[in-house]
């Protein structure tokens, strides 16, 4: 059994203009230990998948269907005592802005003990020295511990709010955009971290960010979104060296490699469409240089493509073609005819 | 070319009126506050014609003597005062007093605070400093005791209770519209300007003014609630003109007539009057708290 | 800020033409010793001097109305004052801010709207006439408590604890205090209600849920305790319109403290009182604006004094 399990999940906010669907039937698991890595645009859906995880969303967005399975239990049913008692004993959230994480007015380490004592009946000593632990892991000197969160840098507060979530020693932890408001050479340290952590402990995690280079560094799985639905989700090796979903191969055109050969970035010219009332047939398609009609009529299915490899596309069976095509500069212009 | 400015600036001032009017769209509460304070301006400007009695008059009988009972009748609806006079006349013709003090105390109360906020915001520098020390030492003041020596120094007349008013209550004013000035100041549309080469003055009056005249409205509206009610503390304690009513003087003299407990039609009509005047004020002040607040909204 | 301190009494000083501060009434000794005292035949620079110097040894004068030293009337006076402004605005801070805090918890309910809008009438009204209603229904109507005054006439006390803190004190009390609180605990209830508003959005809120956490801890522990902050900044000008409120009410209740003993010293221009009590009155704004200050920097840690 699959640690966590999503199946056919969709996610509604209501807004004043209308109910925008910002996740719609997307199905993927988690096993025991792996990393995950859930890549897209700004707005895919990604931010949205997690908090419904944790059930931290906001008043006006709802789980209107599908099924949120960990261990088995569909966290969708719980009542929030229930919810209260999974959050960070089992699963944890490192969210967007970990900078704005920390109460500013309560040191750093009681935070942590906090944590701890909020989950288990533990004495100040033993969560103190779980948080003495955590520190170390983290590669954070303990001595800060009695400081403000002011008193920290961003990388540090990034490390405190890592070691925050290992608190409970969670079985799986979800971590939106860890690097995204580090400077470049913070980031690689963060990263690095989280490496070694991922290897030293058993736990599970759901990466998520929008900086493919992060996830091709660390996580076995990928799981590629657009506008709210599961595009491509495979092995992270075989979605970089087999892709299948023209969006992903647009994706990858996007970043510029270091190592490889020096080329004109070629980006996605558009928009992702509205999610209020969004057009029929595959979400993509308004961009997709390899449109064809039934693009436009019929949603394409996730279907499996190769061993544990997913694509939703109507033309996968071209995918040779498409992936030559991809590499031109000139296929991307064209679809602004279309 | 006259006539074009002028066709100009109209057109400006409708467009003024119509955004004042979105303000209040959808805000019934402001939409009340906006009816009775109205309603107390009418009756400020034709009170004093078409009350029944003379306030100041007191009413005898044949013998020259003031009626014993002084409660409410079909003669008077709000009963009379200690000395015969008609509470309800008293009541109506006192909206002037509280009128005049009100809205004009407000208006140059907001001014004056406006004007040196947006100085001192947007010039910075020296002229900051020292008008924010000046607001410094205003705000150390307490109101009423300064106000009572004022008034004896300056003698007790409704526009000294103005002055009073104005002299005391611009500091609040001030620190908002600097804070309010300071944010819009950096933003990239005054930079814009600047760089265009648009004047100190013409950046002040085009571009920054508009953008803080919401919360100006909002502090014209609490300044009328709070003069209203500087004004009846300083009558009530009877500093103010004895030759004028307000509310607050006939709550004074309740009070030195030791009557209150007896008396409650003398004594809780211009109380209630205060309270509607004043709460009109705010609730007007809150449609435009919306607006420079706009978080207040989303919810 | 301290700066300020001297400036201000610096300004006051200049208000009033000296003259006025022997009047004629005075029994010509006293009045050849007010101006040895304080200098009335030197030039005017000198006389400020003269007049710190004498204020630092808490050297007022003499009345011009009752013939007593200004520092003798006042002592008593100052406590009288001090206790019931203290207390009145202590519990104004305290309940407002507890109020504010349950209105936030349950925003967009029937008991915010009804909260915010009984406190906002009753802010609305004029203090003094809250006073005296709440005077009639509790004094004379019910007879719950006795009609102003602070002690009761002619029952004897032994000291100063056994002034203050007896129950014929807090019997007299009760009605002030709850007659200004009332009025005055709608701006931290307010500000308290919109600042944890404002909080609830910030992202260590979604984290502490996402810890796991009570609602009631997150309430309490997270959002109040950095709410409280901008309460600690609109305190002291809370202060400042207090102590106008002081004055009124302590006509109402005929309480004997300083407001009441300004008032009649302006009616009968016996100028040393005013100036003392004007003093007086305005330290305490100075005293409160510093305190708050000095709670601020304790409660942020982002701010310390240096």
């Amino acid at each position: 059994m699959s640690l966590l399990e999503i199946k056919n999940l969709k996610i509604h906010y209501r807004t004043k203009n209308g109910v925008a669907e910002a996740v719609d039937d997307v199905t993927f698991s988690v096993e025991s230990g792996n990393t995950l890595g859930l890549v897209g645009e700004s707005g895919c859906g990604k931010t949205t998948i997690a908090k419904a995880i944790m059930r931290l969303l906001p008043p006006n967005g709802r789980i209107a269907e599908g099924k949120i399975l960990f261990k088995g239990r569909n966290l969708v049913d719980l009542s929030m005592n229930e919810v209260r008692k999974y959050r960070w004993e089992e699963i944890a959230m490192i969210s967007q802005s970990a900078m704005n994480a920390l109460n500013p007015v309560a040191r750093v380490g009681n935070q942590l003990i906090e944590a701890m004592q909020a989950h288990r009946q533990v004495s100040r000593e033993e969560a103190g020295r779980r948080m003495a632990e955590v520190f170390e892991l983290v590669g954070l000197s303990i001595e800060r511990a009695k400081d403000y969160p002011h008193q920290f840098s961003g990388g540090m507060k990034q490390r405190a709010v890592i070691a925050m979530a290992l608190m409970l020693e969670p079985e799986l932890i979800i971590a939106d955009e860890p690097t995204t408001a580090l400077d470049v050479l913070v980031q690689a340290q963060i990263i690095l971290k989280i490496k070694e952590l991922l290897s030293k402990l058993s736990t599970a995690m759901i990466l998520i960010t929008h900086d493919i280079a992060v996830v091709a560094e660390t996580c076995e799985r990928m799981l590629v979104m657009y506008a709210g639905k599961v595009m491509e989700h495979a092995k992270t090796d075989d979605i970089f060296y087999n892709p299948y979903n023209p969006y992903t191969l647009g994706l990858q055109n996007a970043f510029p490699s270091v190592k490889g050969e020096r080329r004109e970035l070629i980006s996605i010219s558009g928009f992702p469409p509205q999610l209020i009332n969004p057009p029929p047939g595959c979400r993509f398609s308004k961009r997709c240089p390899f449109v064809l009609p039934i693009c436009r009529e019929q949603e394409p299915i996730l279907e499996e493509v190769g061993p544990e490899h997913f694509s939703a596309c109507h033309r996968s069976a071209d995918v040779e073609e498409i992936r030559v095509k991809s590499k031109e500069e000139k296929t991307w212009e064209k679809e602004k005819v279309a | 070319m006259a006539k074009k400015e002028f066709s100009e600036r109209a057109v400006v001032f409708r467009h003024f009126l119509r955004e004042q009017r979105e303000v209040f769209r959808g805000e019934m509460l402001s939409v009340v506050g906006l009816i009775i304070v109205g309603i107390f301006v009418v009756l400020a400007i034709i009170g004093p014609h078409i009350v029944p009695y003379d306030p100041n008059e007191a009413i005898v009988d044949q013998w020259g003597l003031i009626p014993e009972d002084k409660t409410p009748s079909k003669e008077h609806w709000f009963g009379l005062t200690r000395f015969g006079h008609d509470v309800f006349s008293q009541t109506i013709v006192s909206s002037r007093t509280a009128v005049v003090v009100g809205l004009i105390s407000a208006v140059m109360v907001v001014f004056v605070g406006a004007t040196l906020g947006l100085l001192a915001g947007y010039y910075g520098g020296w002229l900051d400093e020292l008008i924010m020390r000046i607001t410094d030492i205003a705000y150390g003041i307490p109101f009423l005791p300064m106000a009572i020596v004022l008034m004896t120094l300056l003698g007790r007349g409704i526009s000294n209770v103005i002055i009073v008013v104005v002299a005391l209550f611009w500091r609040s004013t001030t620190r908002v519209i600097r804070a309010q000035v300071l944010t819009i100041k950096e933003r990239p549309f005054i930079q814009a300007a600047r760089v265009v080469g648009a004047s100190d003055f013409r950046i002040i009056y085009r571009h920054i003014a508009p953008n803080v005249l919401p919360m100006v409205f909002l502090y014209v509206a609490l300044a009328v609630g709070w003069a209203v009610i500087a004004e009846a503390s300083i009558s009530f304690l009877g500093f103010s003109d004895p030759d004028s009513i307000s509310w607050g003087q006939m709550i004074h003299f309740v009070f030195a007539a030791q009557m209150f407990r007896q008396a409650w039609w003398w004594f809780l009509p211009p109380g209630l009057c205060i309270v509607l005047l004043v709460m009109s004020a705010f609730w007007i002040g809150l449609a435009y708290e919306k607006v420079v607040n706009p978080r207040l909204k989303i919810e | 800020m301290l700066i300020t301190i001297v400036f201000f009494l610096f300004r006051i000083m200049p208000a009033d033409p000296t003259a006025l501060f022997i009047g004629a009434s005075l029994h010509p000794d006293s009045q050849k010793m007010m101006i040895k005292m304080f200098g009335l035949d030197k030039p005017k620079l000198e006389q400020y001097f003269i007049y710190m110097k004498n204020l630092f040894r808490g050297q007022f004068g003499i009345s011009i109305r009752t013939n007593q030293r200004v520092i003798d009337m006042m002592v008593d006076k100052i406590w009288n004052t001090l206790f019931m402004m203290g207390t009145a605005m202590v519990m104004a801070l305290i309940l407002g801010v507890i109020i504010g805090t349950i209105l936030a918890w349950k925003r967009g309910t029937s008991i915010d709207t009804i909260g915010i809008a009984v406190f906002l009438a009753l802010r609305s009204a004029p203090e003094f006439w809250l006073g005296m209603i709440v005077l009639v229904i509790f004094g004379y109507n019910l007879q719950w408590f006795p009609i102003g005054l602070m002690l009761t006439p002619g029952r004897p006390y032994t000291g100063f604890f056994d002034k203050y803190f007896s129950l014929d004190f807090v019997h007299h009390l009760f009605l002030p205090v709850f007659s200004m609180t009332i009025f005055y605990l709608a701006t931290p209830m307010l500000v308290t209600r919109n600042s944890i508003l404002d909080i609830l959005h910030e992202d260590f809120i979604e984290m502490a849920h996402a810890k796991g956490l009570s609602n009631s801890r997150i309430m309490f522990r997270y959002a109040l305790r950095n709410a409280l902050l901008p309460v600690i900044t609109i305190a002291p000008l809370m202060l400042g319109f207090a102590i106008g409120g002081q004055v009124l009410m302590e006509k109402v209740y005929s309480w004997p403290g300083m407001g009441r003993e300004l008032v009649e010293a302006v009616n009968s221009m016996d100028y040393p009182v005013v100036q003392a009590a004007f003093l007086f009155l305005g330290a305490i704004v100075i005293v409160g604006n510093f305190l708050a200050d000095v709670l601020y920097s304790y409660l942020d840690p982002r701010v310390k004094v240096g």
